[in-house]
């Protein structure tokens, strides 16, 4: 899984620790979703888009084996 | 105000068995010294706890959440390996001290190794899950 967290939040020029104040998470949690580590419960998806302005699927790409 | 009590329940906690740690060196007294190894579990999970508390606290500081969901997911595995840490070590802290010593282990003795078993693996599980990232 890839997102572009990383990208969209330099757009809207906001830190990680920003964006985990808006979304209630961890600094680390931002981190680990931006790297593709950590898959997020839909509930945190749908509130990253929402800060970030976006919808799900253009948030988290997902590439077939 | 409930993540305050929970920090300073843990603070308490941890200085607690700091405290009962001095007292079981200045009890021993350098009578035998392989007692001395004997705090090396204790301690390697005071100083993760320690460490545990004082990441916490700079969440808090900086206006984040103590816990999020990834925490907490990672809290409910690592006490998952420590719930079977604590069963296999009931069984196995007997059977070895059956084949190195020849000799059942007391029940307290049982209890004391279930107890640092399954709070060693419970502390390693939690840090490593924790730095990893992946939880699944």
């Amino acid at each position: 899984m890839r997102t572009r967290i990383k990208e969209l939040r330099a757009r809207y020029d906001l830190t990680q620790e920003d964006l985990a104040k808006k979304v209630g998470v961890r600094r680390e949690t931002i981190l680990f979703l931006e790297k593709g580590k950590y898959n997020p419960s839909l509930k945190l998806a749908h509130d990253i888009a929402k800060a970030l302005k976006t919808t799900i699927d253009e948030l988290f790409i997902f590439e077939d084996d | 105000m409930k993540d305050k009590i929970k920090i300073a329940a843990g603070i308490g906690v941890v200085v607690a068995v700091v405290v009962t740690l001095i007292l079981y060196m200045i009890a021993i007294d350098g009578q035998d010294p392989s007692a001395y190894l004997l705090i090396i579990i204790p301690v390697i999970i005071v100083l993760s706890a320690s460490y545990m508390i004082w990441d916490r606290i700079r969440n808090m500081r900086a206006g984040l959440p103590q816990k999020d969901e990834r925490l907490k997911k990672v809290e409910y595995k690592a006490a998952y390996y420590g719930f079977i840490a604590a069963i296999w070590s009931a069984v196995g802290s007997n059977l070895l001290s059956e084949i190195i010593y020849d000799e059942e282990l007391r029940g307290g003795l049982v209890a004391a190794s279930v107890v640092m078993v399954s709070g060693l693996v419970f502390i390693i599980a939690y840090l490593v899950l924790m730095m990893k990232g992946d939880v699944e």
